[in-house]
Protein backbone atom coordinates (compact mmCIF):
# COMPACT_ATOMS: atom_id res chain seq x y z
CA UNK A 1 0.00 0.00 0.00
CA UNK A 2 1.41 3.35 -1.05
CA UNK A 3 0.02 6.47 0.51
CA UNK A 4 -0.60 9.17 -2.04
CA UNK A 5 -0.40 12.92 -1.80
CA UNK A 6 3.32 13.38 -1.16
CA UNK A 7 5.60 15.09 -3.64
CA UNK A 8 8.88 15.11 -1.71
CA UNK A 9 8.58 11.98 0.41
CA UNK A 10 7.63 8.40 -0.09
CA UNK A 11 5.50 7.00 2.72
CA UNK A 12 5.07 3.27 2.54
CA UNK A 13 4.36 0.16 4.63
CA UNK A 14 6.12 -3.16 4.53
CA UNK A 15 4.60 -5.50 7.06
CA UNK A 16 4.64 -3.79 10.48
CA UNK A 17 7.18 -1.24 9.32
CA UNK A 18 6.35 2.25 8.10
CA UNK A 19 8.88 3.80 5.75
CA UNK A 20 9.45 7.54 5.52
CA UNK A 21 11.80 8.16 2.60
CA UNK A 22 13.21 11.57 1.64
CA UNK A 23 12.57 11.74 -2.09
CA UNK A 24 14.25 14.74 -3.65
CA UNK A 25 17.38 12.94 -4.86
CA UNK A 26 18.05 15.66 -7.46
CA UNK A 27 18.45 18.13 -4.53
CA UNK A 28 20.39 15.72 -2.26
CA UNK A 29 17.09 15.40 -0.35
CA UNK A 30 17.35 18.95 1.01
CA UNK A 31 14.21 20.21 2.72
CA UNK A 32 12.24 22.71 0.70
CA UNK A 33 8.99 24.29 1.91
CA UNK A 34 6.95 21.37 0.59
CA UNK A 35 9.08 18.75 2.30
CA UNK A 36 8.88 20.53 5.62
CA UNK A 37 5.08 20.58 5.42
CA UNK A 38 4.97 16.99 4.24
CA UNK A 39 7.26 15.72 6.98
CA UNK A 40 4.86 16.84 9.68
CA UNK A 41 1.99 15.17 7.86
CA UNK A 42 3.92 11.95 7.24
CA UNK A 43 5.01 11.55 10.86
CA UNK A 44 1.43 12.08 11.99
CA UNK A 45 0.09 9.61 9.44
CA UNK A 46 2.55 6.88 10.41
CA UNK A 47 2.05 7.58 14.10
CA UNK A 48 -1.73 7.30 13.76
CA UNK A 49 -1.65 4.04 11.78
CA UNK A 50 -2.06 1.14 14.23
CA UNK A 51 -0.54 -1.28 11.74
CA UNK A 52 2.74 0.62 11.82
CA UNK A 53 4.82 -0.54 14.81
CA UNK A 54 8.21 0.87 13.87
CA UNK A 55 9.23 3.63 11.46
CA UNK A 56 12.33 3.59 9.26
CA UNK A 57 13.56 6.93 7.89
CA UNK A 58 15.95 6.91 4.94
CA UNK A 59 16.69 8.77 1.70
CA UNK A 60 16.40 8.07 -2.01
CA UNK A 61 19.51 8.42 -4.12
CA UNK A 62 23.04 9.21 -2.99
CA UNK A 63 22.27 11.48 -0.04
CA UNK A 64 20.41 10.82 3.18
CA UNK A 65 19.50 14.42 3.98
CA UNK A 66 21.38 17.70 3.58
CA UNK A 67 19.32 20.21 5.56
CA UNK A 68 17.36 23.21 4.43
CA UNK A 69 17.13 23.93 0.72
CA UNK A 70 18.15 27.57 0.98
CA UNK A 71 17.95 28.09 -2.78
CA UNK A 72 14.27 27.19 -2.83
CA UNK A 73 13.51 29.00 0.42
CA UNK A 74 15.22 32.21 -0.68
CA UNK A 75 12.73 32.38 -3.57
CA UNK A 76 9.75 31.74 -1.31
CA UNK A 77 9.59 34.60 1.22
CA UNK A 78 6.44 33.37 2.95
CA UNK A 79 7.95 29.92 3.56
CA UNK A 80 11.21 31.47 4.69
CA UNK A 81 9.38 33.68 7.19
CA UNK A 82 7.42 30.74 8.53
CA UNK A 83 10.60 28.66 8.83
CA UNK A 84 12.34 31.56 10.58
CA UNK A 85 9.51 31.81 13.07
CA UNK A 86 9.56 28.10 13.80
CA UNK A 87 13.31 28.11 14.19
CA UNK A 88 13.30 31.11 16.51
CA UNK A 89 10.49 29.67 18.64
CA UNK A 90 11.95 26.16 18.54
CA UNK A 91 8.66 25.02 17.00
CA UNK A 92 10.18 22.77 14.33
CA UNK A 93 8.18 19.83 12.97
CA UNK A 94 10.75 17.96 10.86
CA UNK A 95 11.57 14.99 13.01
CA UNK A 96 9.84 12.27 14.99
CA UNK A 97 10.95 13.95 18.22
CA UNK A 98 9.54 17.33 17.10
CA UNK A 99 6.25 15.59 16.32
CA UNK A 100 6.19 13.54 19.53
CA UNK A 101 6.12 10.21 17.77
CA UNK A 102 6.52 7.56 20.48
CA UNK A 103 6.89 4.63 18.13
CA UNK A 104 10.46 3.43 17.67
CA UNK A 105 12.20 5.28 14.83
CA UNK A 106 15.23 3.94 12.98
CA UNK A 107 17.26 6.33 10.85
CA UNK A 108 18.97 4.42 8.04
CA UNK A 109 21.64 6.77 6.73
CA UNK A 110 22.19 5.88 3.08
CA UNK A 111 24.81 8.47 2.08
CA UNK A 112 25.85 11.96 2.99
CA UNK A 113 24.15 13.47 6.03
CA UNK A 114 24.98 17.16 6.24
CA UNK A 115 23.98 20.09 8.45
CA UNK A 116 20.25 20.01 9.13
CA UNK A 117 20.28 16.36 8.05
CA UNK A 118 21.79 15.68 11.45
CA UNK A 119 18.37 16.47 12.99
CA UNK A 120 17.18 13.09 11.78
CA UNK A 121 20.18 11.28 13.24
CA UNK A 122 20.04 13.09 16.57
CA UNK A 123 16.28 12.66 16.94
CA UNK A 124 16.02 8.99 15.95
CA UNK A 125 16.07 6.20 18.52
CA UNK A 126 18.28 3.85 16.54
CA UNK A 127 20.67 4.85 13.76
CA UNK A 128 22.26 2.54 11.24
CA UNK A 129 24.35 3.57 8.26
CA UNK A 130 25.61 2.21 4.98
CA UNK A 131 29.36 1.74 4.90
CA UNK A 132 29.71 4.71 2.52
CA UNK A 133 27.67 7.12 4.65
CA UNK A 134 29.36 10.32 5.83
CA UNK A 135 28.47 12.99 8.35
CA UNK A 136 29.40 16.66 8.35
CA UNK A 137 28.09 19.95 9.66
CA UNK A 138 28.89 22.86 7.30
CA UNK A 139 26.90 25.53 9.18
CA UNK A 140 29.84 27.63 10.41
CA UNK A 141 31.47 27.50 6.96
CA UNK A 142 28.52 29.42 5.51
CA UNK A 143 28.09 31.85 8.41
CA UNK A 144 25.44 29.95 10.37
CA UNK A 145 25.46 28.67 13.93
CA UNK A 146 25.00 24.95 14.53
CA UNK A 147 22.62 24.49 17.43
CA UNK A 148 19.68 22.09 17.67
CA UNK A 149 21.15 19.14 15.83
CA UNK A 150 24.50 19.23 17.56
CA UNK A 151 23.00 19.87 21.00
CA UNK A 152 20.96 16.68 20.69
CA UNK A 153 23.93 14.74 19.32
CA UNK A 154 26.13 15.97 22.16
CA UNK A 155 23.53 14.73 24.66
CA UNK A 156 23.65 11.25 23.12
CA UNK A 157 27.25 10.62 22.16
CA UNK A 158 30.73 11.79 23.20
CA UNK A 159 30.81 15.55 22.92
CA UNK A 160 34.31 16.27 21.68
CA UNK A 161 33.73 14.72 18.24
CA UNK A 162 30.46 16.66 17.98
CA UNK A 163 32.19 19.94 18.84
CA UNK A 164 34.88 19.12 16.30
CA UNK A 165 32.29 18.44 13.59
CA UNK A 166 30.46 21.68 14.42
CA UNK A 167 33.61 23.84 14.44
CA UNK A 168 35.45 22.28 11.49
CA UNK A 169 32.43 22.81 9.27
CA UNK A 170 32.59 21.71 5.66
CA UNK A 171 36.28 20.79 5.73
CA UNK A 172 36.08 17.36 7.30
CA UNK A 173 33.70 14.42 7.34
CA UNK A 174 33.06 11.70 9.88
CA UNK A 175 32.81 8.34 8.13
CA UNK A 176 30.44 5.53 9.04
CA UNK A 177 33.14 3.47 10.75
CA UNK A 178 34.05 6.34 13.10
CA UNK A 179 30.37 7.08 13.75
CA UNK A 180 30.03 3.44 14.78
CA UNK A 181 33.02 3.64 17.17
CA UNK A 182 31.56 6.74 18.77
CA UNK A 183 28.14 5.19 19.23
CA UNK A 184 26.44 7.70 16.93
CA UNK A 185 25.32 4.68 14.92
CA UNK A 186 24.97 1.09 16.11
CA UNK A 187 25.36 -0.79 12.84
CA UNK A 188 27.27 -0.28 9.60
CA UNK A 189 25.87 -2.14 6.61
CA UNK A 190 28.22 -3.40 3.95
CA UNK A 191 27.69 -3.58 1.04
CA UNK A 192 25.68 -0.32 1.14
CA UNK A 193 22.98 -1.79 -1.12
CA UNK A 194 21.87 -3.98 1.78
CA UNK A 195 20.94 -1.02 3.99
CA UNK A 196 17.19 -1.15 3.46
CA UNK A 197 17.04 -4.92 3.90
CA UNK A 198 18.95 -4.67 7.17
CA UNK A 199 16.78 -1.78 8.35
CA UNK A 200 13.64 -3.78 7.60
CA UNK A 201 15.03 -6.82 9.44
CA UNK A 202 15.97 -4.72 12.48
CA UNK A 203 12.59 -2.98 12.48
CA UNK A 204 10.81 -6.35 12.36
CA UNK A 205 12.75 -7.52 15.42
CA UNK A 206 11.67 -4.41 17.31
CA UNK A 207 8.11 -4.72 16.02
CA UNK A 208 7.70 -8.05 17.84
CA UNK A 209 7.45 -6.19 21.14
CA UNK A 210 4.29 -4.76 22.70
CA UNK A 211 3.72 -1.26 21.28
CA UNK A 212 2.69 0.23 24.62
CA UNK A 213 5.89 -1.01 26.30
CA UNK A 214 7.99 0.35 23.47
CA UNK A 215 6.28 3.73 23.72
CA UNK A 216 6.61 3.87 27.51
CA UNK A 217 10.28 2.96 27.26
CA UNK A 218 10.88 5.57 24.61
CA UNK A 219 9.19 8.27 26.70
CA UNK A 220 11.17 7.35 29.79
CA UNK A 221 14.51 7.39 28.00
CA UNK A 222 13.98 10.62 26.06
CA UNK A 223 12.65 12.31 29.20
CA UNK A 224 15.92 11.40 30.90
CA UNK A 225 17.63 13.79 28.50
CA UNK A 226 15.56 16.63 29.92
CA UNK A 227 17.62 16.93 33.08
CA UNK A 228 21.24 18.18 32.97
CA UNK B 1 49.89 42.86 18.59
CA UNK B 2 52.85 41.93 20.77
CA UNK B 3 52.38 39.43 23.52
CA UNK B 4 53.69 39.83 27.06
CA UNK B 5 56.67 37.77 28.22
CA UNK B 6 55.46 35.16 30.66
CA UNK B 7 57.68 32.96 32.81
CA UNK B 8 55.71 29.73 32.78
CA UNK B 9 53.86 29.92 29.47
CA UNK B 10 54.75 30.84 25.92
CA UNK B 11 52.41 32.79 23.66
CA UNK B 12 52.84 32.86 19.91
CA UNK B 13 50.78 33.55 16.84
CA UNK B 14 51.23 31.59 13.62
CA UNK B 15 48.91 32.99 10.98
CA UNK B 16 45.38 32.92 12.38
CA UNK B 17 46.34 30.52 15.16
CA UNK B 18 47.25 31.59 18.68
CA UNK B 19 49.50 29.15 20.54
CA UNK B 20 49.52 28.77 24.31
CA UNK B 21 52.39 26.52 25.39
CA UNK B 22 52.94 25.22 28.90
CA UNK B 23 56.58 25.99 29.55
CA UNK B 24 57.86 24.38 32.72
CA UNK B 25 59.22 21.22 31.09
CA UNK B 26 61.65 20.57 33.98
CA UNK B 27 58.55 20.25 36.23
CA UNK B 28 56.50 18.29 33.67
CA UNK B 29 54.52 21.52 33.20
CA UNK B 30 53.01 21.30 36.68
CA UNK B 31 51.07 24.40 37.64
CA UNK B 32 52.59 26.53 40.38
CA UNK B 33 50.94 29.65 41.73
CA UNK B 34 52.61 31.83 39.11
CA UNK B 35 51.46 29.65 36.24
CA UNK B 36 47.95 29.73 37.59
CA UNK B 37 48.02 33.53 37.44
CA UNK B 38 49.68 33.60 34.04
CA UNK B 39 47.02 31.35 32.49
CA UNK B 40 44.41 34.04 33.10
CA UNK B 41 46.61 36.61 31.38
CA UNK B 42 47.37 34.26 28.49
CA UNK B 43 43.75 33.39 27.69
CA UNK B 44 42.79 37.05 27.81
CA UNK B 45 45.64 38.10 25.51
CA UNK B 46 44.77 35.47 22.89
CA UNK B 47 41.05 36.10 23.18
CA UNK B 48 41.57 39.86 22.75
CA UNK B 49 43.81 39.53 19.67
CA UNK B 50 41.50 39.89 16.64
CA UNK B 51 44.11 38.18 14.44
CA UNK B 52 43.70 35.00 16.47
CA UNK B 53 40.79 32.94 15.16
CA UNK B 54 41.60 29.62 16.83
CA UNK B 55 43.73 28.76 19.89
CA UNK B 56 45.96 25.70 20.26
CA UNK B 57 47.15 24.70 23.73
CA UNK B 58 50.06 22.29 24.17
CA UNK B 59 53.13 21.70 26.32
CA UNK B 60 56.92 21.79 26.06
CA UNK B 61 58.88 18.64 26.77
CA UNK B 62 57.62 15.16 27.51
CA UNK B 63 54.51 16.18 29.45
CA UNK B 64 51.45 18.14 28.44
CA UNK B 65 50.46 19.03 31.98
CA UNK B 66 50.61 17.19 35.28
CA UNK B 67 48.33 19.21 37.53
CA UNK B 68 49.30 21.30 40.48
CA UNK B 69 52.98 21.61 41.42
CA UNK B 70 53.20 19.32 44.44
CA UNK B 71 56.77 20.42 45.18
CA UNK B 72 55.57 23.94 45.71
CA UNK B 73 52.63 22.70 47.78
CA UNK B 74 55.01 20.72 50.02
CA UNK B 75 57.52 23.50 50.53
CA UNK B 76 55.84 26.91 50.46
CA UNK B 77 54.17 26.57 53.84
CA UNK B 78 50.75 27.28 52.33
CA UNK B 79 49.94 24.08 50.43
CA UNK B 80 46.46 23.86 48.98
CA UNK B 81 45.27 26.50 51.48
CA UNK B 82 46.59 29.07 49.01
CA UNK B 83 43.79 28.04 46.65
CA UNK B 84 40.97 27.45 49.15
CA UNK B 85 39.15 30.71 48.59
CA UNK B 86 39.15 30.57 44.79
CA UNK B 87 37.94 26.97 44.75
CA UNK B 88 35.25 27.51 47.37
CA UNK B 89 34.00 30.58 45.51
CA UNK B 90 34.29 28.76 42.19
CA UNK B 91 36.46 31.62 40.96
CA UNK B 92 38.92 29.77 38.73
CA UNK B 93 40.64 31.30 35.72
CA UNK B 94 43.11 28.79 34.33
CA UNK B 95 41.15 27.22 31.44
CA UNK B 96 39.44 28.75 28.42
CA UNK B 97 36.06 27.70 29.81
CA UNK B 98 36.76 29.42 33.14
CA UNK B 99 37.62 32.57 31.19
CA UNK B 100 34.65 32.38 28.79
CA UNK B 101 36.79 32.23 25.69
CA UNK B 102 34.39 31.68 22.78
CA UNK B 103 37.03 31.19 20.13
CA UNK B 104 37.60 27.52 19.24
CA UNK B 105 40.23 25.92 21.50
CA UNK B 106 42.21 22.84 20.51
CA UNK B 107 44.18 21.02 23.18
CA UNK B 108 47.12 19.10 21.67
CA UNK B 109 48.25 16.57 24.27
CA UNK B 110 51.95 16.03 23.69
CA UNK B 111 52.82 13.49 26.35
CA UNK B 112 51.78 12.87 29.92
CA UNK B 113 48.49 14.34 30.98
CA UNK B 114 47.95 13.67 34.67
CA UNK B 115 45.53 14.81 37.37
CA UNK B 116 44.81 18.51 37.02
CA UNK B 117 46.03 18.28 33.44
CA UNK B 118 42.56 16.97 32.64
CA UNK B 119 41.17 20.47 33.20
CA UNK B 120 42.43 21.41 29.73
CA UNK B 121 41.15 18.21 28.16
CA UNK B 122 37.70 18.61 29.68
CA UNK B 123 37.46 22.33 28.95
CA UNK B 124 38.75 22.37 25.34
CA UNK B 125 36.45 22.10 22.36
CA UNK B 126 38.68 19.75 20.43
CA UNK B 127 41.41 17.45 21.76
CA UNK B 128 44.06 15.73 19.71
CA UNK B 129 46.93 13.68 21.09
CA UNK B 130 50.36 12.43 20.11
CA UNK B 131 50.41 8.64 19.75
CA UNK B 132 52.61 8.38 22.85
CA UNK B 133 50.35 10.54 25.02
CA UNK B 134 49.17 8.93 28.25
CA UNK B 135 46.37 9.90 30.60
CA UNK B 136 45.99 9.15 34.29
CA UNK B 137 44.56 10.76 37.38
CA UNK B 138 46.70 10.25 40.51
CA UNK B 139 44.67 12.45 42.88
CA UNK B 140 43.48 9.66 45.16
CA UNK B 141 46.94 8.10 45.18
CA UNK B 142 48.32 11.22 46.87
CA UNK B 143 45.44 11.74 49.27
CA UNK B 144 43.54 14.25 47.17
CA UNK B 145 39.99 14.31 45.87
CA UNK B 146 39.36 14.66 42.17
CA UNK B 147 36.16 16.48 41.29
CA UNK B 148 36.07 19.39 38.88
CA UNK B 149 38.05 18.04 35.95
CA UNK B 150 36.52 14.55 36.18
CA UNK B 151 33.01 16.04 36.30
CA UNK B 152 33.76 18.02 33.16
CA UNK B 153 34.98 14.88 31.42
CA UNK B 154 31.97 12.82 32.53
CA UNK B 155 29.64 15.28 30.85
CA UNK B 156 31.45 14.78 27.57
CA UNK B 157 32.33 11.08 27.33
CA UNK B 158 31.45 7.65 28.69
CA UNK B 159 31.35 7.89 32.48
CA UNK B 160 32.79 4.50 33.37
CA UNK B 161 36.15 5.28 31.83
CA UNK B 162 36.38 8.49 33.87
CA UNK B 163 35.42 6.77 37.12
CA UNK B 164 38.02 4.08 36.54
CA UNK B 165 40.75 6.67 36.10
CA UNK B 166 39.56 8.53 39.18
CA UNK B 167 39.68 5.42 41.38
CA UNK B 168 42.67 3.57 39.96
CA UNK B 169 44.81 6.66 40.42
CA UNK B 170 48.45 6.38 39.51
CA UNK B 171 48.41 2.63 39.06
CA UNK B 172 47.23 2.62 35.47
CA UNK B 173 47.56 4.83 32.40
CA UNK B 174 45.20 5.25 29.47
CA UNK B 175 46.97 5.29 26.11
CA UNK B 176 46.06 7.74 23.34
CA UNK B 177 44.48 4.95 21.27
CA UNK B 178 41.93 4.23 24.02
CA UNK B 179 41.18 7.94 24.44
CA UNK B 180 40.41 8.00 20.72
CA UNK B 181 38.07 5.00 20.95
CA UNK B 182 36.17 6.68 23.77
CA UNK B 183 35.72 9.98 21.93
CA UNK B 184 37.85 11.83 24.49
CA UNK B 185 40.17 12.81 21.64
CA UNK B 186 39.29 12.97 17.96
CA UNK B 187 42.71 12.44 16.42
CA UNK B 188 45.89 10.57 17.30
CA UNK B 189 49.03 11.88 15.62
CA UNK B 190 51.79 9.47 14.69
CA UNK B 191 54.68 9.97 14.73
CA UNK B 192 54.32 12.13 17.84
CA UNK B 193 56.72 14.73 16.43
CA UNK B 194 54.03 15.75 13.96
CA UNK B 195 51.60 16.83 16.67
CA UNK B 196 52.15 20.57 16.36
CA UNK B 197 52.02 20.50 12.56
CA UNK B 198 48.74 18.60 12.66
CA UNK B 199 47.33 20.94 15.29
CA UNK B 200 48.26 23.96 13.18
CA UNK B 201 46.68 22.37 10.07
CA UNK B 202 43.46 21.57 11.93
CA UNK B 203 43.35 25.06 13.42
CA UNK B 204 43.82 26.63 9.99
CA UNK B 205 40.87 24.65 8.63
CA UNK B 206 38.73 25.91 11.49
CA UNK B 207 40.02 29.47 11.05
CA UNK B 208 38.37 29.56 7.62
CA UNK B 209 34.92 29.45 9.25
CA UNK B 210 32.86 32.38 10.48
CA UNK B 211 34.19 33.53 13.89
CA UNK B 212 30.76 34.81 14.93
CA UNK B 213 29.01 31.59 13.91
CA UNK B 214 31.59 29.50 15.74
CA UNK B 215 31.25 31.57 18.90
CA UNK B 216 27.46 31.22 18.78
CA UNK B 217 27.75 27.46 18.20
CA UNK B 218 30.22 27.11 21.03
CA UNK B 219 27.99 29.00 23.46
CA UNK B 220 24.99 26.87 22.48
CA UNK B 221 26.82 23.56 22.86
CA UNK B 222 28.56 24.38 26.14
CA UNK B 223 25.30 25.86 27.40
CA UNK B 224 23.64 22.54 26.65
CA UNK B 225 25.74 20.89 29.35
CA UNK B 226 24.02 23.10 31.91
CA UNK B 227 20.49 21.94 31.22
CA UNK B 228 18.16 19.36 29.63
CA UNK B 229 17.58 18.80 25.94
CA UNK B 230 14.50 20.91 25.28
CA UNK B 231 15.64 23.78 27.48
CA UNK B 232 19.08 23.66 25.83
CA UNK B 233 17.42 23.99 22.42
CA UNK B 234 15.29 26.89 23.61
CA UNK B 235 18.35 28.68 24.96
CA UNK B 236 20.29 27.71 21.85
CA UNK B 237 17.65 29.43 19.72
CA UNK B 238 19.01 32.75 20.93
CA UNK B 239 22.46 31.85 19.61
CA UNK B 240 21.00 30.66 16.31
CA UNK B 241 18.99 33.83 15.83
CA UNK B 242 21.99 35.98 16.78
CA UNK B 243 23.44 35.21 13.34
CA UNK B 244 20.36 36.40 11.46
CA UNK B 245 21.16 39.73 9.86
CA UNK B 246 24.84 39.31 10.72
CA UNK B 247 27.07 40.15 7.72
CA UNK B 248 28.64 36.66 7.83
CA UNK B 249 25.29 35.08 7.11
CA UNK B 250 25.18 36.93 3.78
CA UNK B 251 28.86 36.53 3.08
CA UNK B 252 28.95 32.74 3.53
CA UNK B 253 26.57 31.78 0.70
CA UNK B 254 27.95 34.58 -1.53
CA UNK B 255 31.54 33.35 -1.15
CA UNK B 256 30.37 29.79 -1.79
CA UNK B 257 28.54 30.81 -4.97
CA UNK B 258 31.53 32.84 -6.16
CA UNK B 259 33.94 30.01 -5.29
CA UNK B 260 36.19 32.21 -3.20
CA UNK B 261 37.33 32.37 0.42
CA UNK B 262 34.79 34.10 2.66
CA UNK B 263 35.69 37.44 4.22
CA UNK B 264 34.27 37.18 7.70
CA UNK B 265 33.83 39.86 10.32
CA UNK B 266 36.74 39.84 12.78
CA UNK B 267 35.97 38.15 16.08
CA UNK B 268 34.83 40.41 18.87
CA UNK B 269 34.67 39.79 22.59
Amino acid sequence: MVASGYETLRVERTGPVGWLVFDRPEAANAMDARMMAELERAWRELDADPDVRVVVNTGAGRAFQTGLDLVQLSGDPAALREQARRTRDFALRFTAWHNEVWKPVIAAVNGVCAGGGLHFVADADVVIASSDATFLDPHVSVGQASVYETIALAKKSPMEPVLRMALVGSRERVDAARAYQLGIVSQVVDPPERLRDEAQALAEKIAQHPPDRLAATKRALWNALETP
Amino acid sequence: MSYPELQTLKLERRGPVGWLINNRPERLNAMNALMREEFEVAWKVLDDDPEVRVIVHTGEGRAFQTGVDVNELATDGLGMERYRESVEKWDLHFTSWHNEVWKPVITAVNGLCAGGGFHWVADADIVIAASDAQFFDPHVSVGQVVAIEAIGLMKKMPVEAVMRMAFVGRHERMPAARAYELGMVSQVVDPPERLRDEAQALAEKIARNSPAAMAATKRALWGALETGLTEACRRGARELVSMWGHPDQEEGPRAFAEKREARWQAPSR
